[in-house]
């Protein structure tokens, strides 16, 4: 679900930075609240931690599939919302430098969809609800599931937003999100379940690294009325996404999506109102610039696009003969430097 | 478990190369992080349509990998993981936009080829880039230059153990993938009922780990607070580079290269 750099807009991908910028400031002032020093190294490995935890894949029965843990809910009910924000966007940023797996001015946006609605939605107005201090087994479990796949619909959500409005795709809005979200409850079940199976080792194992765990007085409250809401709000965010489903074995649940869409020969015929909003977007989109625009009404438009391709060749193989002779020379000169060395 | 190895090397790798010393390593980091910014706001500022304004771009990463001696099968591994996903967001657009563009020597294009070649294009260009950042400077050099620019110390002190201990979790992670896989049977990945246990017991040593880690540091004066090296100024060479590299790029963006070039010869073949 990570975005790159070409899936945005610059206004998009400064929005949510700034929104990303705000959230890492309020973790901040959180964390040092605490006043725990232990913290910041158990943070820095925890991060480690879900990098690699990620990369783990396990097999989902009956399925064929595989999934791997998710990182929000896990690193939240061990660390609190607070800090689990700042680990998961030092992994994100991580794995933008390192690996491509999202982009740099993306980071905004990736840090919003898989960090904030995890952290700060998701973990205290699901998990921590439905646990309300008694951590057992079943609660721990139903708290962890739901809270990775409500988190994960608004984060699937969230995706399908940031790239109509940069305005890089064509998918109509309802068939994005129709294929978007199903996929999401897939996979976020599979996570769920698996990130569950770890919170619920550690409470066996260890259960005073559960977030809150200490602070448990042995009261037994009831079923809180809040706790009815909140499942019923989940039921309702699962049923959303079953209204149509699909199984799948794909990898990436975005791709597959957009895989799904672009197959189908049905979106093909109804272009016609699509077309009018198409061209709407065409005339007031970000940055109006010199393009092919208008080439298609006038043949003189259409002799300078063409010119423009023909131009846009020769740029690319003047850049590349460039790099070329630099490295060439370069090897030379490298040559020529150990000879002399020896 | 290859996953677990390949991304050790890749960051081995990486870090190998941002050892370097050419004149691209020996920039200022801030001077870099700029113009990697700036460099990506213009390429992802050019609207859907746009191809030949984009081609002047390539000029950056040619230049900069040439100079810097980075390899371009680095590009090609990340483009694996970057391109899939911009091919499918960008794979609706020849089916969904098809009204005729241009005539390219009698051959129609329509508007969703041009957008689709135009997303995948940008991925090229915005994911070379920060290659090209990350390649040429050393992590710990960036993570300074995050200080400076008010990023809170709490937070890039963190950053840095995680990136400290990724390879160290990494590969205790594949010694136990290793492990898991030489007692059972041929399997593809863990059996959904033993990731609970596997997965925990690497989060109960990675908990050990940071409490190791706690004392270590808490032997070394640590105190609750965070002390950075100060970093070398930006020497004028620097801002010069800084200043010249986003000139040129918003010049890029302003006038289209491509164009000028095609008409110019049009004009003398014509």
């Amino acid at each position: 679900m990570h975005m790159a750099d070409a899936l945005i807009s610059p206004a998009v991908g400064g929005v949510m930075m700034a929104a990303s910028a705000g959230a890492i400031g309020y973790s901040v002032k959180k964390v040092k609240e605490e006043l725990d020093e232990k913290k910041v190294p158990l943070m820095g490995v925890m991060g480690a931690f879900v990098f690699a935890g990620q990369m783990i894949n396990f097999t989902i029965p009956a399925t064929g599939s595989s999934g791997h843990i998710g990182g929000g809910i896990l690193l939240a009910a061990l660390l609190g919302p607070h800090a689990a924000f700042l680990v998961l966007s030092s992994v994100l940023l991580i794995q933008a430098l390192f690996f491509a797996d999202g982009g740099l001015l993306a980071l905004g946006c990736n840090i919003f969809n898989l960090g904030f609605y995890a952290c700060f939605i998701a973990y205290p107005l699901i998990y921590k609800k439905i646990v309300k201090n008694r951590f057992t087994v079943k609660n721990i479990t139903i708290g962890t599931i739901l809270a990775v796949v409500a988190g994960l619909q608004l984060g699937a959500f969230s995706v399908v937003m940031e790239t109509l409005i940069s305005g890089v795709t064509e998918l109509p809005f309802a068939s994005f999100v129709l294929l978007m979200q199903p996929i999401h409850l897939a996979i976020g079940i599979g996570e769920g379940i698996a990130t569950a199976a770890v919170l619920c080792f550690v409470l066996k194992s260890n259960p005073l690294l559960l977030d809150g765990y200490a602070a448990v007085d042995g009261d037994k409250g009831r079923l809180a009325s809040k706790k009815v809401v909140t499942v019923l709000l989940v039921a309702a965010i699962i049923i959303g996404g079953f209204v149509s489903w699909y199984a799948s074995g794909y990898p990436d649940g975005l791709e597959w999506s957009l895989e799904r869409v672009a197959g189908t020969a049905e979106l093909e015929a109804d272009g016609s109102a699509y077309r009018a909003a198409a061209g709407i977007q065409k005339s007031t989109s970000f940055l109006p610039d010199y393009g092919f625009k208008n080439g298609g009404e006038s043949s003189a438009r259409a002799g300078t696009s063409a010119s423009g391709i023909v131009g846009g060749g020769i740029t690319l193989g003047l850049a590349c003969l460039l790099g070329y002779i630099i490295s060439y020379s370069k090897k030379k000169l490298n040559v020529k430097a150990n000879n002399v060395n020896q | 478990m290859s996953k677990l190895t390949t991304s050790i090397n890749k960051i081995r790798s990486l870090e190998e190369l941002a050892e370097g010393g050419t004149a691209v390593h020996r920039l200022h980091p801030m001077a870099k992080l700029i113009t990697t910014f700036v460099y990506l706001l213009a390429v992802i500022s050019f609207d859907k349509y746009n191809i030949s304004g984009l081609m002047p771009f390539f000029i950056y990463p040619v230049l900069m990998m040439s100079l810097g001696e980075i390899p371009y099968r680095a590009v090609l591994s990340r483009l694996l993981i970057a391109l899939p996903f911009s091919f499918f967001a960008g794979l609706a657009n020849p089916f969904l936009d098809r009204g005729t563009a241009l005539y390219l020597a009698g051959v129609p294009v329509s508007w969703g080829l041009l957008s689709f070649f135009s997303l995948m294009l940008k991925t090229v260009l915005t994911v070379s880039a920060v290659l090209i950042l990350i390649a040429a400077t050393p992590m710990d050099r960036l993570a300074g230059q995050l200080t400076r620019i008010k990023v809170p110390k709490i937070f890039v002190m963190q950053l840095m153990l995680t990136y400290r201990y990724l390879t160290l979790l990494t590969s205790e992670a594949a010694s136990m993938m290793t492990a898991y896989h030489l007692r059972s049977k041929e399997q593809k990945g863990i059996q959904l009922r033993d990731v609970g246990t596997f997965l925990g017991q690497l989060l109960l040593r990675s908990f050990g780990r940071a409490e190791r880690v706690y004392y270590a540091m808490k032997c070394r004066g640590y105190s609750g607070e965070y002390q950075f090296a100060a970093g070398d100024k930006m020497k004028p060479g620097d801002y010069i580079y800084a200043i010249s590299v986003c000139a040129v790029f918003l010049l890029l963006r302003r006038y289209n290269i491509s164009v000028i070039i095609g008409s110019l010869i049009e004009g003398g073949i014509l």
